[in-house]
């Protein structure tokens, strides 16, 4: 039972965190129906931002990490501008999209690697390693710091889409853009928002795992569970793509915890496979047409 | 008060608009009528910036539109889109305050959502229902109302009686009638050629991306070979059972 207990702490902050990461996938997907691979290089580059900021300029940790955040959201719409709106303009099909997204991602990955390096390099120890103690409990104090500041950031920004004018526009764009414009809705203007939501929120994650693992090029791998995430709940839903997290991080630690870490991966793209054979839609999706 | 000139479209290597001229002035109701793809829709959303043109201009109170929908929303040019495309996901009354998303006037909004309000009682009852729940004349009437939100000078309602059962027809005319009475002008493109005829000042006959025929409205629903081409399918366009709600 302790031990059940204690896995389920541990998916939750690791859930979390990739909630941070899928309502970015499933933002972009509610506006433009195309999943956008290039998120999990902003992850990657929030990462490698939040690193520097700490080790090369000893920035105080709150303004390196808002500042990796800033610089992810700054990067996301870039990839936007150059990536996407080309193919925007000239109303191309969603196929484009992705191969794009693709090929924005792997230019990410590589440029980091020519430039910075392939090797992994280790946040400083900004917490303590000491974890809380809850009575027969422990609670890691950065595991404790992911799940409160992703809780906080999703918070927000639920209470950004469902009450301000701004996110009832997003969603009116989500809905019908032609609708959208003719409301006088400047619909670029709406995805460079949702990139840069999307990307803000990569940035923070982007950070957090890199302080609770390593950076290196490849993290934005890693980031493909969030993406699972985000198709488990349901691709374009806001809840859906917190909840599948959530649901994905539990099951991920319950299995490293009772069989073998081995067998973690294995079982999360099984449950990828599962879900797009019999229920596309997710728990909560928008549609079922053109999930990848 | 509009002015289009020499208006060209293009989709691709089709050639839909081929050289449009029409006018609207303050305070009309112009009607512009036509078989399906005859070109109507494209002509409102060329004026909306939804649709580049090639050539040709258009002039709304003496200045050239730029082609950017929001530019245009702004300049007090609001489109009523055909299938209303109203927000299902959204509540009655998000969907109004959406249609004035570029005012900052508070109280105009205030006022103008009374005003809505009072133009179509049903939407009052339903104003914290999702507008996808709501029947096809509801939402109809839901797609008028927030076009009216954004306190538009002109008007331009494709197609609003598409789909709906016949005594819904009725009301909405009615209702555009209402909205000349508030100071609208009002630009209507309608397959429901009698009605619209009935309803309008002028109009205009499109067939095959050209104006065929302009007059009074009253004078074309006299006109025989109109009669013949246009109001001889009103019967048939009336009898018709709604596809949408009801």
């Amino acid at each position: 039972m302790i031990q059940f207990l204690q896995q389920m702490i541990n998916g939750l902050s690791i859930g979390s965190v990739y909630a941070l990461m899928a309502v970015g996938y499933s933002l972009v997907y509610s506006i433009m129906n195309f999943s956008n691979f290039a998120h999990g290089g902003i992850i990657m580059l929030g990462a490698y931002f939040g690193f520097f900021f700490l080790t090369l300029f000893n920035w105080p940790f709150a303004v390196a990490f808002l500042g990796a955040a800033i610089c992810a959201a700054a990067l996301a719409v870039l990839v936007e501008r150059v990536a996407y709106k080309p193919l925007r303009m000239r109303n191309a099909p969603f196929l484009y999209f992705i191969i794009s997204a693709m090929g924005a991602s792997m230019f990410i990955e590589n440029f980091v690697i020519a430039t910075i390096g392939p090797t992994f390099k280790t946040y400083p120890a900004v917490f303590s390693r000491e974890p809380f103690r809850l009575g027969p409990l422990f609670i890691g104090r950065l595991d404790t710091m992911m799940f409160v500041i992703s809780a906080i950031c999703l918070a927000a920004l639920i209470y950004f889409i469902d009450f301000t004018k701004m996110g009832k526009a997003i969603q009116a764009t989500a809905f019908n853009p032609r609708a959208s414009a003719l409301m006088g809705i400047n619909t670029d203007l709406i995805v460079i928002t949702v990139f840069a939501i999307g990307g803000f929120l990569a940035g923070i994650a982007g950070v957090l795992f890199g302080m609770k693992y390593t950076v290196y090029p490849q993290i934005g791998f890693i980031t493909i569970k969030s993406f699972i995430a985000a198709v488990f709940g349901g691709l374009g839903s806001l809840p859906g793509a917190v909840i599948g997290s959530v649901i994905l991080g539990i099951l991920e630690t319950l299995i490293s915890g009772y069989f073998s870490s081995q067998f973690r991966d294995l079982i999360s793209f099984s449950l990828l496979i599962i879900i797009l054979v019999f229920r596309p839609i997710g728990l909560m999706g928008k549609s079922t047409e053109e999930k990848a | 008060m509009l002015k289009v000139e020499n208006l060209h479209v293009y989709y691709g290597g089709i050639h839909a608009l081929k050289g449009i001229d029409i006018s609207v002035e303050k305070g009309e109701i112009v009607t512009i009528i036509g078989a399906n793809g005859a070109g109507k829709s494209t002509l409102l959303n060329t004026i909306s910036g939804l649709v580049r043109s090639r050539e040709g201009r258009i002039i709304f109170k003496g200045s050239l539109l730029r082609p950017v929908p929001h530019h245009i929303v702004m300049k007090g040019i609001c489109q009523v889109p055909e299938g209303r495309l109203v927000f299902a996901n959204l509540t009655v009354k998000d969907n109004l305050l959406l249609g004035a998303y570029l005012r900052k006037d508070k109280k105009g909004i205030k006022k103008d959502l009374e005003k809505v309000y009072e133009l179509f009682p049903r939407l009052a009852e339903r104003q914290k229902q999702l507008a996808g729940t709501l029947s096809g004349g509801e939402q109809q009437m839901l797609a008028m109302g927030r076009g009216l939100m954004s306190d538009p000078e002109l008007m331009l309602l494709d197609e609003p009686s598409l789909g709906l059962a016949p005594i819904l027809v009725d009301t909405i005319f009615a209702v555009i009638q209402d909205i000349k009475k508030i100071g609208k002008t009002i630009l209507l493109v309608e397959q429901n050629a009698y009605k619209a005829l009935s309803t309008a000042d002028r109009a205009y006959v499109l067939e095959q991306g050209k104006i065929v025929k302009a007059g009074k409205a009253a004078d074309l629903i006299e006109d025989p070979t109109i009669q013949e081409s246009y109001l001889g399918q009103k019967a048939e366009a009336g009898d018709r059972k709604s596809e949408v709600g009801f």
